[in-house]
């Protein structure tokens, strides 16, 4: 008896295994293939590069990390030139309007099926409209797909809220700031009960004034740039009202003097963040745990309200795989399992990183999370509450440009170098030598 | 004579057992060898051959790059464009010379350069002297130490530097804090950003370049200084009226070097401020910095390279000043 069952158990197990090495791998699977991986940060996650390995013994994924971003933007074009890229690239989101207008840089994932038979068209209903946009060349060939996606919201302090007479709970925490005005004056009643002294010393209700620019303007349709079709996209920064609402809601919150200088990731910001020299941060998802490692004293103070004006966005990356690459085919295997839902889910569950897949929103992992550092607020559903509000927004050649020369500007005002239209008028010159 | 017997014959005894060291080989060639006259005549093809590599690598990787971007110098270049690249002329160059931002970016780089350059001089020619000193313990600790801040990633460096100068919580402002000065914000500020910058440049070369004196100083014949203190004069006036003026040429060699690397100043800054630009009204954004801005955040390859010519003409004309101002001054010294 007892041995019949283990043969029978140990049959199944056999049994199973083939089954599921015959449903995932390709046909080709005894050659052994090397896949070369251009990366930086923690795009690619090493829990699941081991899954990937379980299932696929003949891949090698040989993967080369920048220590910076635009070290990595900087090598692909001269990948791009000398045709010698690797099989995978991570591209940033903002340098997604650059790669948009070099779409032959790249290889089409339009053309290109996996072992289930399917090509990035297939797949594209999978993601968040908006994040696939950012991966799709203005020919509309999709040149990379989605990793996580950064999110938006208040990450608070409710200790400092209840010293300075604000509501600690998240719901009228979110309810004091419907828009970005209400926010600014909830800053400036929160300034009020800080010390003369204090406020000499640098204390501040939020950490960095400068970042609501970009998250104003992230929240419209059109940034620098209009979709007219062609390759780069046609100027509009110096008429487009949303530069404007984001630039003046920026000015004015600088003006109230809401902020501390500390600029993020600075080594002031870190120790502040322990301090408690601000009380507020816009926080994208994956800065949570940023915020957990620089600041662990500072557990269960924490909680999340929503943004002012409705959600937001800042950060993430596409997966693209550059038109040199030798092995397209595996390149293509991997990048459809590592981002599909199932995967982006354990890269959630390890690593805190929001899914750019709205199927999962529903998903009790998702809607169940709640963080104890954030004094148990629901992570999962703030987030993906404020994600599902944003809108496509056209990204365009040289925004990358156009971003540093703002907030160039907008630095000037901070530190008083210039008034708000001296800088202003400055930034449009500067501009002209850019985009000229 | 006895004492001279004795060694020799020790070392004798040594050479049995076991080889002899060959960093010191020069008190036992007293003779020069004689030189074979057949490898002799044929040095002047030989010769070639031995330096070629250099050359042939300086070809492929130092000339041909030069030709290249002085040619795209005069386009409208962009190497991800598929079709004909547009000639623009000479027009890079004279929006260049009528570009503020490059005026800054040559001003910052300029005066980083003097700020770095004559304190690591002292620095270095002082460290030089006490290393070269007879009581001091553990030299070669020492001089191995000297190299560390050198073979430290410049991005680690930066780092830690930018905790320093942090204007909030920076070690920097805290001792200024002490002494009643208020909080400097390094960053945002054009001379305290140069100074900042400045700091982690001398901290990483003056080592390197105390090693530089160093080999010099002892290469200083000990005559020199036996008939100066005969002379009657201190310690002091032996370095200022023995040493300096024998260091001439190194000082020369320093200078030069330094030169060239100090105009091409490009990771400090880029990582201090974490971005292309230099500071939010362009403070610290140097030639180099200017130039990779030009071509990777603004996609302006062809003004790139014109600036990439500049700062070579530039490279050139400090040099040569340099050369001459050093020349004279040693000079003056030595006589």
């Amino acid at each position: 008896m007892l041995r019949k069952s283990k043969l029978v158990s140990l049959a199944l197990i056999a049994g199973v295994t083939s089954m599921g090495l015959g449903m995932v791998t390709p046909a080709h699977a005894a050659d052994p293939v090397t896949i070369t991986i251009w990366t930086f940060g923690d795009v690619i996650e090493p829990a699941l590069v081991k899954d990937y390995k379980a299932l696929h013994p003949e891949v090698t994924l040989q993967i080369k990390k920048s220590d910076l971003d635009p070290l990595n933007g900087t090598n692909m074009v001269t990948a791009c030139t000398a045709g010698n890229g690797p099989d995978i690239a991570a591209v940033e989101v903002s340098y997604s309007g650059y790669w948009r207008s070099y779409p032959r840089c790249f290889t089409d994932l339009r053309t290109i099926k996996n072992s289930d038979g399917k090509s990035a068209k297939d797949i594209a209903g999978d993601y968040l409209p908006w994040r696939w946009a950012q991966g799709v060349g203005y020919d509309d060939s999709v040149i990379g797909i989605p990793t996580d996606v950064g999110g938006l919201e208040v990450a608070y302090r409710t200790d400092l809220f209840k010293k300075a007479g604000l509501p600690t709970d998240r719901a009228k925490v979110s309810a004091l700031w419907p828009t970005w005005d209400k926010f600014i004056a909830t800053g400036k009643k929160y300034m009020k009960s800080v010390s003369k002294a204090d406020q000499k010393a640098g204390i501040g209700f939020m950490d960095s004034a400068g970042t609501i620019y970009s998250a104003v303007l992230n929240q419209g349709t059109t940034k620098y740039y209009q979709n007219d079709g062609t390759d780069t996209g046609k100027l509009v920064y110096a008429t487009n009202p949303q530069v404007k609402k984001a630039w003046n809601t920026t000015i004015s919150a600088l003006d109230a003097g809401i902020g501390t200088r500390i600029s993020q990731f600075t080594a002031d910001w870190n120790v502040g963040m322990t301090k408690g020299t601000f009380a507020a941060i816009l926080a994208p998802a994956w800065m949570m745990d940023y915020i957990k490692a620089q600041a662990p004293d500072t557990a269960g103070k924490w909680d999340i309200a929503s943004m002012p004006g409705g959600g937001g966005n800042q950060g993430g990356t596409q997966l693209t795989i550059p038109a040199s690459a030798k092995n397209k085919q595996a390149a293509w295997e991997f990048i459809s399992w590592y981002l599909a839902p199932a995967q982006q889910l354990k890269v959630f569950k390890t690593y805190g990183l929001f899914p750019s897949t709205p199927s999962l929103y529903t998903d009790p992992a998702l809607t169940g999370f709640n963080d104890p550092f954030f004094n148990n607020a629901p992570v999962g559903k703030i987030y993906a509450a404020g994600i599902l509000k944003l809108k496509p927004i056209f990204e365009g050649k040289l925004n990358r440009a156009i971003d540093q020369a703002m907030g160039a500007g907008l630095g000037r005002v901070a530190s008083k170098k210039q008034t708000a239209t001296q800088s202003w008028t400055q930034v449009l010159s500067d501009l002209k030598k850019v985009t000229g | 004579m006895t004492a001279v017997l004795e060694t020799g014959t020790s070392k004798e005894r040594g050479v049995s057992k076991r080889p002899l060291n060959p960093w010191k080989p020069a008190k036992q060639a007293k003779e020069p060898k004689p030189v074979t006259r057949g490898i002799g005549s044929l040095n002047g093809k030989w010769g070639y051959l031995f330096i070629a590599p250099f050359f042939v690598m300086f070809l492929i990787f130092g000339l041909a790059p030069i030709i290249y971007s002085t040619y795209i110098a005069f386009f409208n270049w962009d190497p991800l464009n598929p079709g004909p690249q547009i000639f623009n002329g000479l027009d890079n160059f004279t929006n260049l010379l009528t570009d503020d931002r490059f005026w800054t970016a040559l001003w910052n780089t300029l005066d980083i350069w003097a700020m770095s350059t004559f304190p690591q001089m002292a620095i270095s020619i002082g460290l030089a002297a006490i290393l070269r000193s007879k009581f001091l313990k553990g030299a070669t600790f020492w001089r191995t130490i000297l190299l560390i801040p050198n073979i430290t990633s410049v991005i680690a460096i930066a780092i830690v530097f930018g905790q320093l100068f942090g204007r909030d919580f920076g070690m920097v402002n805290m001792v200024l804090g002490w002494v009643g000065i208020p909080h400097v914000d390094f960053i945002e500020g054009t001379t305290s950003s140069h100074i900042a910058i400045a700091t982690m440049i001398t901290w990483r070369w003056a080592g390197y370049n105390a090693l530089i004196f160093l080999a010099s100083m002892l290469a200083i014949p000990d005559e020199l200084y036996e008939s100066a203190s005969l002379d009657g004069a201190t310690g002091w006036q032996q370095f200022i009226y023995v040493t300096l003026p024998q260091l001439k040429n190194t000082i020369t060699f320093v200078l030069i070097v330094g030169t060239i690397g100090g105009l091409q100043v490009f990771a400090e800054p880029l990582t201090l401020g974490g971005s292309m630009d230099g500071g939010s009204s362009r403070q610290f954004s140097t030639l180099t910095l200017f130039l990779y801005e030009q071509a990777f955040v603004n996609n302006k390859w062809g003004y790139a390279a014109a600036v990439g010519i500049l700062i070579t003409v530039i490279v050139l004309i400090v040099s040569l000043i340099n050369f001459f101002i050093t020349k004279k001054l040693a000079g003056e010294g030595s006589e």
